[in-house]
């Protein structure tokens, strides 16, 4: 062949190779990508297919609507019944900006859209308008009030949900925004530093602080070979590097049991590193730490980073929740449930059941193990420390009388500010009913002093107003 | 099963059943408002289709299939067009039929017309022309000066200069062995092209000057005994590319649209973004002629008609769309492949590459895979020009499809 | 109505288009196959008329080997079913390397460039040989 004619192919085999990639690529966009940008609020396709459907409601799982539509003319109008109290669950949907929460990931459930697009089509023409299917939460409203009045108006969340089931019965995330008239005040929503569209306890990360000894304390259970005993003398120095504990206050001569239930840092940080990275990293991602969560909503994955070329001082310092550590809210009421659960930790679920329009049921939600964190006899040595750390030790703020309440405490450095009050915990400690992760964000109060309070407030309106349903 | 027996006149009745189908559709698509164009433009499309494709069959030996294909595209397009705005679609169709004219003129020109490879200074002298008389009476639309009004037409003169450009190189190479007697030719020849280039982006036509771009490395690539100007031509244009990124901030934003448009979907972003949910939305089989909704994509029939067609032809259209293009410029090579003649090689292969180019540029760019220029697709968009352009095309690659050197002895 | 049908139609159209682009890969296909087959040395008639201008069958290409008829008979090497064709039409022979066309006493002529041919004629690459309205182009590059 020519040198012409081989050029000349080559030219050619460049184009196939052009085009060939175009096919390709636009499969591979139909198939991977389309359907989220299909879902983008700024398609106005999205909005003409809801014209025709008349959106589902949403309630809680005691049957009050929270939000729902109703025909207004020729077009069909959402209402939410209750402003701001929601505006993280729920969320909400709007043609100018779109839709967030539950109104978004159930988008196609609220409006009756099939996954089958062929389906959707014959649907259509055989009826071209009706009702879509509804939404019953875990959600128990008055809690769910009692929990946002309880964080009163500051910086925070709250998560409150059933150890054993995963149902959520109250997540609050301040500051909050109204739904119902996002037109009025979307710009000031927008541009409040304070970022009230985000949700705290599914996407704000958080350092734990002593929370985060909770996973130290089964890490130094299971490493047999560690020494339990440890005397503390205020401060503890790990590689040139000074730890301290709160207020620099000597515990003297403890064991594993008395050190968490008065929180001592040096003993967990020297743990830490005795325990090795590599045990504490596989411990804590036993606790869905560092690993995808699938909830209702998006939720942010925690993280501790362990592998790779980590330094001691780094480890010493995740050993008190410390360091790099950060978390969800909704982590660590799953942490808590581990332990009150006897270390299985369930899937948390936010909608109990999808009703169509006719009142049938369609779906529901089952309960699921996700991780099996511990087994029993570790999962109550460890509630034992926790219930005596209510008892007798920082959390005494969240004693109640006739029930016993098992917790833990934090108190979160914050390099950006003021420290994190923290509290994690159920109740009551026997059967467990209830737990609970608290945070104040930048609350420059202890967990005892600002957590721990809210969550003894929050279990005695729980225990005595939701309806449990499984007899105990 | 490529084996099987095949009528040679199946595609020109799977065209005739297409087109039919399509019409019968649109008819009862608008039974309640009819305006009065449905039947013309029926009639009118089935008769211009067919009568030009039977008369091509009478008149030259040359490619069976080229024309074939590019009135099949046109169909699918105008179809589409008429579909989004019947007015648009019936200037179309005139445009088409004149299109079709100019490919038969092009045709005979190119076939009976001796000394065409002798007329390199005219051709660079016309192309200066063009570009001056550009620069003078131009227009400004979208940010590019690149239209220009005469006797009441709108008409882009870089449309014809790039068939110029084809012409040029073909020339320059057929008298390569004269051409390399004078002292730095080929460097002379690369300045001309770049000076085109160069006047494109100061038109701020960024698309036209990429495809002029490819038609003069591509046929450099082949032809260019001194290969070092090939890695010369290709580090200029990635130094010009880098200076042209730093210097002008529309070519920022097209590159910042181009990597996350979702950012800019308010503003910047607004047409590829609209485009790409036009094409998610049609799915693989997409909506159905006149079930979706084109008329949300700005320029739905001008730059953006691939989308308008994937959303309610789907995406498996769009893929024929594409292995149409692919089919043409294979045709194209193969012609330039069986061409002994030299001069009309490079016609062949000037223009194969550049609707290989335009069609890429334009397809990748609403799909998000590469920025997106301006330009229109060929033979499927609406536009004057183009249209003209195209066909004028079509009847050069199609004139070099048949055997010169024994119609020069014939004679 | 409307709607149910351009459900269906779109369905139709996708698989029309996708006919139309097999079919032209295919002719495109037995195309280069034919070209192939007598390409690969040798002497060969090639078809000028473009293919689908003429109403019967015909090849593209024809490899002459060492020699051909051609006619409207079934037992022709080249058979051509138009009434132009003479039953037997003419033959080419190969005779020490040189190729020579010699009419069959058909009734329409046979033309060689032109020009009807009267006796047996020696053949050169390039030269073109018609029938009736059919014409052939003589290739022989091994010459």
């Amino acid at each position: 062949m020519t040198s012409e004619n081989r050029r000349i192919i080559l030219v050619l085999s460049a184009f196939c190779i052009l085009f060939v990639g175009l096919v390709g690529y636009l499969s591979y966009f139909q198939v991977f990508k389309a359907e989220a940008v299909k879902n983008n609020s700024y398609n106005k396709r999205l909005w003409i297919n809801e014209e025709n459907v008349l959106r589902g409601s949403i309630m809680d799982r005691n049957g009050n609507v929270l939000a729902y539509s109703e025909k207004d003319g020729e077009t069909n109008k959402r209402y939410y019944k209750y402003g701001n109290l929601y505006s993280h669950i729920i969320g909400y949907s709007y043609r100018e900006y779109g839709k967030a929460g539950l109104e978004l990931e159930y988008n196609n459930v609220l409006l009756d859209i099939s996954e089958s697009a062929a389906l959707n089509e014959l649907k259509n023409l055989v009826l071209p308008s009706s009702v879509g299917n509804n939404l019953k939460l875990t959600i128990d409203h008055s809690t769910q009030e009692k929990a946002r009045s309880l964080l009163n108006g500051r910086k925070g969340s709250i998560v409150l949900m059933n150890p054993k089931t995963g149902e959520i019965y109250a997540m609050v995330s301040l500051p909050d925004f109204n739904v119902a008239n996002l037109n009025e005040n979307w710009k000031e929503i927008t541009e409040n530093p304070d970022s009230p569209l985000l949700n705290r306890a599914t996407q704000g990360l958080y350092t734990p602080g002593s929370i985060f000894k909770m996973v130290t304390t089964l890490g130094v259970l299971e490493s047999f070979s560690l020494d339990l005993e440890y005397n503390c003398v205020g401060s503890t120095v790990i590689d040139g590097y000074k730890l301290t504990d709160y207020n620099e206050r000597a515990h003297g001569k403890l064991n594993l049991h008395d050190a968490f239930v008065k929180s001592c840092n040096p003993y967990f940080a020297e743990k830490a590193v005795v325990m090795g990275k590599d045990k504490f990293g596989e411990v804590a991602e036993r606790f869905m730490i560092n690993k995808k969560i699938h909830f209702d909503l998006p939720v942010k994955t925690s993280q501790f980073p362990y592998k790779g070329n980590v330094e001691e001082t780094e480890i010493a310092a995740s050993g008190i929740g410390q360091g790099r550590v950060v978390v969800t809210p909704l982590n660590m009421a799953m942490m808590a449930s581990a332990i009150a659960n006897e270390g299985e930790m369930v899937k948390p679920i936010l909608v109990k059941e999808i009703i169509d329009k006719d009142g049938r049921i369609l779906k529901v939600m089952d309960t699921e193990v996700i991780s099996t964190v511990t087994g029993p006899s570790v999962a109550n040595t460890i509630k034992d420390m926790m219930v005596d750390t209510v008892k007798a030790g920082t959390g005494t703020n969240a004693r109640i009388r006739n029930v016993t309440v098992a917790g833990k405490t934090g108190t979160a450095e914050n390099p950006s500010g003021k420290s994190h009050s923290w509290f994690v915990g159920f109740a009551p400690a026997e059967a467990p009913r209830l737990a609970i992760a608290v945070v104040l964000e930048e609350a420059g109060v202890t967990g005892g002093q600002g957590a721990a309070p809210i969550a003894r407030d929050l279990f005695i309106h729980g225990l005595n107003n939701i309806d449990f349903e499984e007899e105990y | 099963m490529l084996d099987t027996n095949i009528r040679p006149s199946t595609p020109r009745r799977l065209l005739f059943l297409y087109e039919i189908l399509a019409l019968i559709l649109l008819f009862i698509y608008q039974k309640d408002n009819l305006d009065q164009y449905i039947i013309g433009i029926g009639i009118g499309l089935i008769l211009l289709v067919h009568i030009s494709n039977y008369l091509l069959l009478k008149i030259s030996k040359g490619d069976n299939y080229i024309f074939l294909i590019a009135t099949m595209l046109m169909s699918i397009g105008l179809i589409m067009i008429y579909r989004i705005d019947s007015q648009a679609g019936v200037r179309q169709l005139m445009w088409l039929a004149l299109g079709i004219f100019f490919f038969y003129i092009s045709y005979f020109l190119v076939r009976y017309l001796k000394g065409l490879n002798r007329l390199i200074y005219i051709y660079i002298g016309l192309a200066y022309f063009l570009f001056i008389l550009t620069f003078l009476l131009g227009k400004r639309t979208y940010g590019a000066i690149n239209w220009i009004r005469v006797f009441g037409v709108s008409f882009q003169p870089a449309e014809i200069t790039k068939l110029i450009l084809i012409f040029i190189l073909a020339s320059f190479y057929y008298q390569y062995e004269n051409f390399k007697e004078m002292k730095y030719s080929s460097y002379i020849l690369m300045a001309i092209a770049y000076s085109f280039i160069g006047l494109l982006f100061l038109q701020r036509d960024l698309g036209m000057a990429v495809i002029f771009y490819a038609i003069f490395l591509a046929i450099q690539f082949i032809y260019e005994e001194d290969r070092k100007l090939i890695l010369l031509n290709i580090g200029l244009a990635v130094l010009g590319a880098i200076i042209a990124y730093q210097a002008f901030s529309h070519v920022r934003i097209r590159v910042a649209t181009w990597i996350d448009p979702w950012q800019y979907i308010d503003d910047k972003g607004y047409q590829i973004t609209q485009s790409l949910f036009a094409i998610a939305e049609g799915g693989f089989f997409g909506k159905g002629l006149g079930l979706g909704h084109p008329h949300f994509i700005p320029l739905a029939y001008n730059d953006f008609i691939f989308s308008a067609i994937c959303e309610e032809l789907g995406v498996f259209t769009g893929m024929g769309i594409i292995m149409l293009f692919l089919l043409l410029v294979y045709r194209g090579f193969k012609i330039a492949l069986g061409q002994s003649n030299l001069f009309y090689r490079i016609l062949a292969l000037g223009i194969s590459t550049l609707f290989g180019v335009q069609s890429f540029i334009i397809l990748g760019g609403v799909l998000k895979v590469i920025p997106l220029t301006g330009i229109t697709l060929p033979f499927v968009a609406y536009g004057g020009t183009s249209i003209l352009s195209s066909f004028i095309a079509l009847g050069i690659l199609q004139a070099a499809s048949e055997d010169f050197e024994w119609r020069m002895s014939d004679d | 109505m409307f709607n149910i049908l351009s459900l269906l139609f779109k369905y139709i159209f996708i698989i029309i288009i996708y006919m139309f682009i097999f079919s032209i890969i295919r002719l495109i296909y037995l195309d280069i196959k034919g070209m192939n087959n007598t390409a690969l040395g040798g002497a060969y008639l090639k078809l000028v008329n473009r293919k689908d201008s003429i109403p019967f069958k015909i090849n593209e290409y024809y490899s002459i080997g060492e020699g051909l008829t051609l006619g409207r008979r079934g037992d022709n090497d080249i058979v051509i079913k138009d009434p132009y064709v003479s039953k037997d039409h003419f033959q080419i022979v190969k005779d020490e390397d040189e190729y020579f066309l010699e009419d069959l006493n058909s009734a329409n002529g046979t033309y060689l460039n032109g020009e009807r041919i009267q006796d047996v004629v020696p053949l050169k690459d390039g030269d073109r040989i018609r029938v009736g309205n059919i014409d052939f182009l003589f290739v022989n590059k091994g010459m």
